[in-house]
């Protein structure tokens, strides 16, 4: 009963994230600290900080909830909860939108909204820069990294470990 | 369908997935399937891109799904989701098992921190790129900036943000009645 009205809850959340998971955090917080009492704001802060460096989306911090709530089951089913049914909606809409590309409003429609994402993407990397760089080493590490990518093309994951490793050794 | 395969999809989707420590940034995908292998055009991840960010849900794996379904088909999309998602929960679920049990040592907190910075530095790269790549005229010039600046410095509701600027951009780009006939070739 408990992990059904878990998992209920990680799916009407997952509905509301629209233009970014960020939006929908508070309420994410509120939901799991304050209503249901989960976990404690701590840990949920932790927990948050612990998804945003792993790999992978943010709201995977789901699972950690879940995890704390109900052990692994309980894991498993948030990240299902928060992931699979708006994925769902995403291909099916993929699919449709290659029928009705080509009409005229369609094609307005698109020329809408690429500009739109590319602003929530710029508006985001100011949002994840105030969060992360609040003095010259972090800011050194970024501007390291930045120029590491654009002069040579170095993976991601290559970048992010050396990264680590100073954090690691200089600190 | 001349996609990479189910395999190799599911790979490179799980690679991008590995590589984005510091949180879902759909500029990986740009840096790993148009610059790095061709697989799409800027214009067909651009479209994706904006399909992601306007449905529901967590952004980075609806953009996963769309590129999947592009490349792949529904299986491609099945693909995408899990190849981007079940690594990153496994690992987070292993670290709140030690988590739960003690907490974390500074020198881990450390390099997290290190970690953290670094993402800063390669996602501007990429959202510069994207940038560069997806806006051609003023227009969607100002949109973006418009945008950007709402949701970033100014911190207003992205929901609000995102009805409101959809309005504009519709505006200013709906078919004219004396144009219905004859849409606009191009862009």
């Amino acid at each position: 009963m408990g992990l059904l009205r878990m998992s209920w809850t990680f799916l009407w959340l997952s509905f509301l994230c629209i233009g970014g998971g960020l939006g929908i955090i508070p309420e994410l917080e509120r939901q799991s600290v304050t209503v249901h009492q989960w976990l404690t704001a701590r840990e949920f802060l932790d927990g948050y900080t612990l998804a945003q460096l792993t790999p992978g989306p943010n709201m995977k911090v789901v699972a950690f909830v879940g995890h704390r709530a109900h052990g692994l089951a309980g894991g498993l089913l948030a990240a299902f909860a928060m992931f699979v049914p708006p994925a769902i909606v995403t291909a099916v809409v993929a699919h449709r939108w290659r029928r009705i590309r080509g009409r005229p409003w369609a094609m307005a429609v698109e020329r809408t909204l690429a500009p739109i994402g590319i602003g929530l993407m710029a508006g985001g990397v100011y949002t994840l820069a105030r969060s992360a760089i609040h003095d010259t080493f972090t800011a050194g590490i970024a501007v390291a990294a930045a120029i590491a990518l654009v002069l040579r093309p170095v993976p991601p994951l290559a970048v992010m470990l050396a990264a680590g490793l100073a954090g690691w050794l200089l600190r | 369908m001349t996609g990479p395969g189910l395999a190799r999809l599911t790979a490179v989707f799980a690679w991008v997935g590995l590589a984005s420590l510091g949180g879902g940034r759909s500029a990986y995908f740009h840096d790993a399937l148009v610059r790095r292998r061709r697989w799409l055009s800027d214009d067909e991840f651009l479209q994706d891109l904006a399909i992601s960010q306007i449905l529901p849900g967590p952004n980075f794996s609806n953009l996963a799904v769309a590129l999947g379904y592009r490349l792949g088909g529904f299986g491609g999309a099945a693909c995408a989701l899990v190849a981007l998602v079940l690594p990153g929960v496994v690992i987070l679920l292993a670290l709140a098992v030690v988590y739960l049990r003690g907490g974390f040592t500074a020198a881990v907190a450390s390099a997290m921190h290190g970690m953290g910075a670094a993402v800063v530095g390669l996602i501007a790269v990429m959202s510069a790129r994207i940038i560069r790549a997806g806006l051609r005229d003023r227009p969607a010039l100002l949109l973006a900036a418009a945008t950007a600046l709402a949701v970033g410095p100014l911190a207003l509701p992205t929901v609000w943000v995102i009805a409101g600027a959809s309005a504009v951009g519709l505006w200013l780009h709906w078919p004219r009645a004396s144009e219905a006939l004859t849409p606009r070739g191009g862009a």
